[in-house]
């Protein structure tokens, strides 16, 4: 057990998994597979294992794609590492084939894959193209790939290791700006199950649910809130597909109202998903949802930082639902 | 492309010059016709005698290339001091410094001023500003798009990765690698589609050579005689990564000639020589002749890109790294290209052809130094953008909605 960077604690459960199983590959372009946490080894995959297994390629985000998926077919466990730049490059692979695959075979295909998709644009200034936080409804509209969003280094390892043992191809989104988190994270492999939410507030008066990089803010808000005497539930939603809907429906069954948050745009964000299965199996509750705006995320910080959901847009609209 | 250029050292010096300027008038014609390159890419005349286009310019023409390079240069020196020294400017970069004999050679080449509709057309990647200097996108417009002023290029929404202005034909920095190159090839069908003798040009970088799209766009081109040429700047880092991580081959243009495209390796440390290249492959494509493939090798002095807060000496060559990868060449082979640096060949050249003097030229740069420093001023005394104006230009017409509040 130690302090552990978001990053360090991943790549520590892909060294376990590389170590027990030798036929496991991982394949990067630009981001080095390297962590080094205050107090222990640096981990580099790529001196260590090599590079056969661990491979620096070009600017082909499809091919990295579809290069685990042929590895996961062909029986040997593979993830790869996909940067923001190429954040939805390989969406046609995995939507139309590793998506399709173990259904359209009739149960045939074994995919032990993991796509780690970075999703970058929370900082102002680069925006436009170098922005990318919508590809979570992207991704979780697909079938048979399993989406899911840790928000902590404890979870972000957890889910690693369910991830890299999971039959399933598994897309594994990664909110870059969650970098800088560090928390105690144990040094034993552990798993974080892949279709379970996470409740971390309990509370009666309203459930306030997020996923990813919009996680730090909430539980700010929620801080807040508290303090001012509200009851607040606070959600992550960690899965989103399949989506962990008795957690939610069970949580607003109590509280009547839901609050759902994402930095994805409004139009077909996770929390749009939320809403609409809280709905149809909770009678009575009143509902708001907060987003990015339907435009993509312009450059200049005035326009950015305004349009980004942030803790003072979720206190406002608790004291509205509430 | 039979010139044995070594990819990780500087290329030969100027004393390799033309042997023979003898075959100057059938050079001349026969690049008119396209008959200089064989499909396969080898070049049918002496290494290096290709002086011929350039020397043949008017002064004022060659002076204003000089200009052009001493005004990427001065715009990226002053940014820099910026990032380093001024605690409120914001902007970031991706340096061109050291490479800007090629965008100020191939946009030389084309025509960047009239009506759109016969203007030629650049796309640019997520290192424009050269590019879109050379393509004489207005620079204190720039400057302040850099710094996200409301009054900037393009009114603070794209800063430098997306500059852009159809205007001179800059349709813009594409921050992804790849798409802007297939899109490149669509203008170059439509001008072939319209009759027009307008070019589509694409820069690249060597990174792309591994994208789906970079074959893509050789593939079409090609099998449709696209009005369309590919120029792709050979600096050896993908980022910080050398290229032969990502190209088995030593000269990418052999790519090009796989592909049947006329394809030529250029010293792009020399305008001139990349103005020459150029200028056949323009009228290749103007006399309907088809895509052409320039290969620029050259350097990049600065690391990848660079941001506010930078402190010179830290953390690699410009003083920035977000990565912190500070060794990912060697101090060596910094210098080395250094040595040959685009701003003093130019200069050299233009001294030896008796075009410009010692003296002219150093009064030439300290007036782009003056022009530079201007552009600066205007550009970061302009309005800082109003925040509501984000939910515009998402469609033609209208605003969309605020959702951030719920």
């Amino acid at each position: 057990m130690a302090q552990k960077s978001w990053m360090y604690a991943v790549l520590e459960a892909v060294q376990y998994e590389m170590r027990e199983d030798p036929n496991m590959i991982w394949i990067f372009e630009l981001t080095p597979p390297v962590a080094s946490n205050p107090g222990l080894p640096v981990i580099n995959l790529e001196t260590e294992f090599g590079r056969k297994r661990v491979c620096n390629t070009g600017i082909d985000e499809y091919w990295m794609a579809a290069t685990v998926l042929g590895a996961g077919l062909a029986g040997s466990k593979a993830a790869t590492y996909i940067p923001y730049q190429g954040a939805l490059m390989p969406f046609e692979l995995i939507q139309n084939y590793a998506g399709k695959m173990r259904h359209m075979t009739g149960g045939k295909a074994s995919m032990p894959v993991v796509w780690i998709i970075e999703m970058t644009g929370q900082t102002p200034g680069f925006a436009g193209q170098h922005s990318c936080y919508e590809e979570d409804s992207y991704y979780m509209h697909i079938p048979g790939v399993r989406t899911v969003i840790p928000s902590t280094p404890y979870d972000a390892k957890g889910m690693m290791h369910a991830a890299l043992r999971s039959p399933d191809p598994v897309v594994y989104l990664y909110p870059a700006g969650l970098r800088t988190l560090v928390e105690e994270v144990p040094d034993e492999p552990y798993e974080v199950p892949l279709d379970k939410a996470a409740v971390r507030q309990e509370g009666s008066d309203l459930t306030i649910v997020s996923s990813g990089a919009g996680m730090p803010e909430v539980l700010k808000a929620a801080e807040t809130l508290t303090a001012e005497g509200m009851s607040v539930e606070v959600i992550d939603l960690r899965a989103l597909k399949e989506m962990d809907t008795e957690t939610l429906v069970n949580s607003v069954a109590k509280t009547k109202r839901l609050l759902t948050v994402d930095q994805s745009y409004y139009t077909l964000c996770p929390g749009a998903e939320v809403i609409a299965r809280v709905a149809t199996n909770v009678e009575g509750a009143k509902y708001k949802r907060v987003a990015f705006p339907d435009a993509p995320p312009p450059a200049s910080p005035e326009m950015f930082l305004w349009m980004r959901p942030n803790a003072e847009h979720v206190i406002g609209a608790a004291r509205d639902l509430v | 492309m039979d010139r044995n250029l070594n990819s990780t050292a500087p290329l030969p010096t100027e004393d390799d010059a033309p042997a023979s300027q003898s075959r100057r008038g059938f050079l001349q014609i026969a690049a008119l016709t396209g008959a200089v390159l064989s499909t396969s890419g080898r070049r049918a005349f002496a290494d290096g005698d290709i002086g011929f286009h350039a020397k043949d310019l008017p002064d004022e023409k060659l002076v204003d290339m000089y200009r052009t390079i001493l005004r990427i240069r001065w715009h990226e020196r002053t940014q820099a001091d910026q990032m380093l020294a001024n605690p409120d400017y914001r902007g970031y970069n991706h340096f061109y410094a050291g490479q800007e004999a090629v965008a100020t050679g191939v946009c030389a080449a084309l025509r960047n001023d009239g009506p759109f509709e016969q203007i030629d057309l650049v796309y640019s990647t997520h290192r424009p500003s050269g590019h879109a200097i050379a393509k004489g996108v207005d620079i204190p417009k720039m400057v302040a798009e850099d710094d996200f002023r409301a009054t900037g290029l393009n009114g603070g929404y794209a800063a430098e990765m997306h500059l852009s202005d159809p205007s001179v034909g800059f349709i813009g920095a594409d921050g992804m690698i790849g798409p802007g190159h297939v899109t490149a090839t669509g203008s170059a069908f439509a001008f072939r589609a319209r009759g027009s003798d307008q070019v589509s040009v694409v820069f690249g970088g060597d990174g792309t050579y591994a994208t789906p799209q970079f074959h893509s766009a050789l593939n079409n081109a090609k099998l449709l005689d696209l009005p369309f040429i590919y120029v792709l700047e050979n600096n050896l880092y993908h980022q910080y990564a050398h290229y032969t991580y990502s190209c088995p081959h030593k000269d990418i243009a052999d790519a090009a000639t796989a592909y049947g495209i006329p394809a030529r390796v250029v010293d792009g440390q020399d305008v001139f020589q990349v103005y020459n290249a150029m200028k056949e492959a323009v009228d290749r494509a103007r006399a309907g002749g088809g895509p052409t493939f320039i290969e620029a090798k050259t350097y990049r002095y600065y690391n990848h890109w660079g941001a506010p807060g930078a402190k010179e000496g830290e953390l690699g060559a410009f003083g920035y790294d977000p990565l912190a990868i500070t060794s990912f060449r060697p101090e060596r082979e910094v210098r080395a290209w250094m040595q040959r640096d685009p701003v003093d060949i130019c200069r050299d050249t233009l001294v030896d052809w008796g075009v410009l003097d010692e003296a002219r030229a150093a009064a030439i740069e300290e007036e782009v130094k003056a022009e530079i420093a201007a552009a600066f001023e205007w550009g970061l005394s302009q309005p800082l953008c109003n925040p509501e104006d984000a939910l515009k230009h998402v469609f033609a017409e209208g605003t969309v909605a605020a959702r951030q509040f719920g």
